[in-house]
């Protein structure tokens, strides 16, 4: 169970050693496992069950990390919620994973938002939320200032093949869809990841992801394996690089890993200059592509840094790692690698037949893989494949839907999606759950979501068709796509076409409407 | 050399809360000089760089990468004593 991780008995952990700090608050191990078997022992008082699901709802910190190791520690089953998602997407997440019990600190009209579209029976509060409306005044709430006085529960035991947490991500309809880990898993990624890493107790990860990103289980779980400290970058401070780069310097982080977008806000906007970010032995991005004249600015800015590429949807966690010996080659992408360690790697092509060197669909097998989809045996049974490959031992594989081939290293090389999945910032953005919330922008008759680099970022750009006479504003479509959507899926741009291009069978052609848009913003 | 972008400081402070409503937050109803825009979530990464680009624009200044921090950024108030230490700013 990942609760055994915060043993203080264990070898690698040394009780007044740092556990958490998010640049205001330190705790030791000592005082990160009392907090976090208090909150225990609300939640078990609350009746929360082995299996239950009890969402975290919190902006990253000392707290957020607690709040984690606290519903593990009870038996449940953790579901991170965007804190900056809109309410209506957060609501959806909760009434999915039947979530009853929430800890949140959401502000008092985003909280009211949620209980009016979700039942929940307890939450625990870190915001101060006053009196609750209607129906929602039978929710019992617990006031996490008023933890400290309670007793340290221990662990709630439960088998290791029990879920362990859920991540959401968007669907093809813009219905989430619940990613579900065992505990077995997520230890297995810890266990490969502290060696992969060479982790020590005393390196400092820095923890940039937000739970609901799987790269945050890196320092939610891989740091207690060793013993060794995380750095929780505040959501606030990460909008600043210069932030950034001074807490990293005070903090003495040694392991690095997030999306290259906060990478390259810190090579360009980050003060490198008046900084020393010398401790950094380990930069670990993924997520999305590099771009390689500015992963060569990174690499220049911190000589003394291994860097890897890492690749691996959130249903399998990690699963293939490549290591930059010297600055890329500006034109060439850069290779995703290979498997790493208990994993098993095939290409296959449309036919499903094994394509030794590509290109050809992922498929992956690893003793890191999601146990199903949260209440979806439909796509869990469209994603998960049992089948035997003569150059294979493994026979349980996840379809990843992407496309890759080897290059003549033999290394792995990134090619896109086989469907209208993109990531804008690491987070996976559904193009046609996109296109669904355009048309429903008044004056809107038919719309595409194009995604496209702008300023080396890909950015996403409306593409509608409009009423005759119907005016409509960028402003009216980010509306729109924020009410429903995380951020990153709201467009930046918008391009109003007479027509939108259309392939023989009727559907958008979506590559069509891209060079539509690219012509109407150049004209 | 007098600077011809010099301007009132409430006068700024009005366009700048302005600009940040419609076009950085648009969903998030009303902000006062001292409604705290990063801790709550109201502006995020690309806000933040929207917002100081808006303020080299509008006051012709450059702003020192070590001078975008939070401590500058937190609120209106804040934006506007950081332009006034810039001497972009007059008094009203």
């Amino acid at each position: 169970m990942l609760s055994d991780l915060l043993d203080l008995s264990r070898n690698e952990i040394t009780a007044s050693a740092p556990a958490v700090s998010d640049g205001t608050d330190t705790l030791t191990y000592a005082a990160f496992v009392e907090a976090v078997g208090r909150l225990t022992s609300a939640l078990i008082e609350l009746d929360v069950a082995p299996g239950d699901r009890v969402g975290v709802h919190l902006q990253k910190g000392v707290a957020s990390f607690v709040a984690v190791h606290a519903v593990l520690r009870s038996g449940a089953v953790m579901v991170p919620i965007d804190p900056f998602a809109p309410p209506e997407h957060a609501s959806s997440v909760l009434s999915d994973a039947g979530v009853e019990v929430l800890i949140t600190d959401a502000r008092q009209h985003v909280f009211d938002q949620l209980v009016e579209s979700v039942t929940l029976r307890a939450a625990v509060v870190r915001s101060s939320i006053n009196a609750l409306p209607g129906a929602a005044s039978s929710i019992a709430i617990v006031d996490w200032d008023a933890l400290a006085s309670r007793a340290v529960a221990d662990p709630v035991v439960i088998d290791a093949d029990s879920p362990a947490y859920i991540i959401y991500t968007s669907g093809s309809t813009g219905q989430p869809k619940g990613i579900v880990h065992s505990h077995r898993s997520a230890l297995a990624y810890a266990r490969l990841a502290a060696a992969a890493y060479e982790l020590r107790a005393d390196d400092r990860l820095a923890n940039i992801a937000s739970l609901h990103f799987d790269q945050s289980t890196f320092e939610l779980y891989a740091a207690p394996y060793v013993g060794c400290s995380v750095t929780v970058v505040p959501d606030a401070i990460l909008r600043f690089p210069a932030n950034v780069s001074e807490l990293v310097e005070r903090e003495q982080v040694t392991v690095w890993y997030s999306v290259p977008y906060v990478l390259r806000q810190l090579t360009g906007r980050g003060a490198l200059d008046t900084r020393d970010l010398t401790s950094i032995r380990w930069v670990l991005y993924g997520g999305e592509s590099y771009p390689p004249d500015e992963l060569a600015d990174l690499m220049t800015a911190l000589p003394g840094a291994s860097v890897s590429n890492i690749y691996g949807p959130a249903e399998v966690n990690q699963c293939t790692r490549f290591d930059l010996t010297e600055p890329p080659a500006p034109d060439a992408p850069i290779p995703i690698g290979r498997a790493w360690a208990e994993t098993e790697i095939v290409m296959v092509d449309e036919a499903g037949n094994e394509t030794p060197s590509g290109p050809g669909e992922l498929l992956v097998s690893t003793s890191t893989m999601m146990d199903r989809y949260w209440n979806r045996p439909d796509l869990t049974a469209a994603s998960i494949i049992d089948r035997k490959f003569p150059s294979r031992s493994r026979t349980r594989w996840y379809r990843t839907g992407d496309l890759a081939e080897a290059n003549d290293d033999g290394d792995l090389v990134f090619l896109g999606r086989v469907d209208n999945q993109v990531k804008i910032r690491g987070q996976r953005v559904e193009l046609e759950a996109l296109d669904l919330t355009l048309r429903q922008v008044d004056g809107v008759i038919e719309a595409a979501m194009v995604a496209d680099l702008i300023d080396g970022d890909l950015s996403l750009v409306a593409v509608v068709e409009t009423d005759r006479g119907a005016v409509v504003t960028l402003r009216d479509v980010q509306r729109a796509v924020a009410a429903r959507h995380p951020r990153a899926a709201v467009p930046i741009d918008l391009v109003v076409v007479a027509s939108l291009v259309q392939t023989a069978t009727g559907k958008i052609d979506r590559n069509a409407v891209l060079s539509q848009a690219r012509r109407a913003s150049s004209g | 050399m007098e600077n011809e972008t010099v301007r009132p400081a409430d006068e700024f402070a009005t366009q700048l809360t302005a600009f940040i409503v419609a076009d950085v937050a648009p969903n998030e109803g009303e902000i006062n000089g001292d409604t705290d825009l990063l801790l709550t979530g109201l502006v995020d990464s690309l806000g933040v760089v929207m917002i100081s680009d808006w303020i080299e624009n509008e006051l012709s200044i450059v702003i020192d990468p070590v001078d975008v921090v939070l401590e500058n950024f937190q609120t209106v108030d804040s934006m506007v004593t950081y332009a006034r230490s810039r001497g972009a700013l007059t008094e009203s």
